[in-house]
């Protein structure tokens, strides 16, 4: 067949019109995986670090820290709003310093390692957010328990017809109650965003472990 | 070993590129498709033993590759491009006729089947039917067959 014979002379002609990759941008490709799942955990523990601040900026939102002070737990609050701030900077700084080395990493067996010390870093920063939403909680139900009318710190006028003893106990019960719920909730949610991630990054550890260099 | 592989793949890439020229259609897919296989040409490495050539082996993995993506996403099927870069006829040697016929063919070929393509890539590429069945993993015979209905069937889509 003509035709064909044509088509393979042209074809065979097109060799240099193809683009040439440098040993460098290949080399990159066989790590990229990696390093575009860092990136990621980097950049969602940003934007969750950024969006409580957004938050804050609603009027209700702004309400309800304002019942912090009510409570009396003012400083708490100054005090955990240091502490999680450097903390989180901290974390987020991990995560950049982790997709840094994993960008420009130049061996499996130092990439494998990168990926265990992501893992470990990724496992701590739940850690440390649950449990400061489960701290705040509980801090806030001390607070109710150590004021002498929490019902008006908490804004509301209303006074139910009930022994003021009782009414402390069952607002606490409810934050604490609250405070667990919430504190399932954020690893559910943790557990669904970093738990994907990690799963692919555990298949690329594995993947790398089958190639046992 | 990265070194190795590394070196192996830049001198042999025009066999990626070209896999990739065929099964996709715009720069940002050829991208991603050759990292695609890079990625399992460098996972199947440490079960590569020499016993085909290097550049044979590649061109298995790379079609496989290529195959398996397509397969998975059936959505990228040839939207006539004309203007993709391979498939522009240099103008040195312009010849109106022959500049439509080949028009006409690569779009023919760019609307077979998978593994077709596959087929009348390592015929392009100068392979014999012992080698384009070796790469495929069918028959000397089957690879002839095959062949045959694809050229009868670009014979049917040039000359209607």
């Amino acid at each position: 067949m003509d035709e064909l014979e044509l088509l393979k002379r042209d074809w065979q002609k097109k060799d240099k019109e193809l683009p040439k990759l440098s040993f460098d941008e290949i080399y990159n490709m066989i790590w990229k995986k990696s390093s575009s799942i860092v990136k990621w955990i980097f950049l969602i523990s940003i934007i969750e670090f950024a969006l409580p601040h957004i938050v804050y900026f609603l009027p209700s939102m702004s309400k309800s820290l304002a019942v912090w002070k009510d409570l009396g737990l003012g400083n708490f609050l100054l005090f955990t709003n240091i502490v999680q701030y450097s903390v989180v900077l901290f974390f987020i700084f991990q995560f950049y310093k982790r997709y840094k080395e994993i960008s420009s990493i130049d061996n499996a067996k130092k990439l494998l390692y990168n990926i265990l010390k992501t893992r470990k870093t990724v496992k701590y920063y739940v850690i440390f957010c649950l449990s400061l939403i489960f701290t705040s909680f509980m801090v806030m139900a001390v607070g109710i328990y150590l004021n002498e009318d929490p019902m008006a710190a908490m804004g509301y006028s209303y006074r139910p017809d009930i022994a003021p003893e009782k009414l402390k106990t069952t607002l606490m019960a409810t934050v604490v109650a609250l405070g667990v719920v919430v504190t399932l909730v954020m690893g559910g949610i943790y557990f669904l965003l970093y738990g994907i991630l990690l799963k692919k990054l555990n298949k690329n550890y594995k993947e790398l472990m089958d190639m046992d260099i | 070993m990265e070194h190795q592989f590394v070196t192996e793949l830049e001198c042999n890439q025009n066999i990626v590129h070209k896999v990739c020229t065929l099964y996709t259609n715009d720069r940002d897919s050829h991208k991603d498709l050759f990292q695609e296989i890079t990625i399992q040409l460098w996972k199947a490495y440490p079960k590569f033993r020499g016993e085909s050539k290097f550049s044979t082996w590649m061109y298995r993995v790379a079609l496989n590759t290529a195959i398996t993506l397509y397969r998975k996403s059936k959505k990228s099927v040839p939207t006539q491009d004309y203007e993709s870069v391979i498939f522009k006829i240099s103008a040195d040697e312009y010849d109106p006729t022959e500049e439509q016929q080949l028009k006409l063919l690569y779009n023919a070929v760019r609307e077979l089947g998978d593994i077709d393509k596959a087929l009348i890539f390592l015929y392009l590429e100068d392979k014999d039917y012992r080698e384009i069945a070796e790469t495929l993993g069918i028959t000397e015979v089957n690879a002839r067959v095959k062949m045959n209905r694809i050229k009868n069937r670009l014979k049917t889509i040039l000359n209607p």
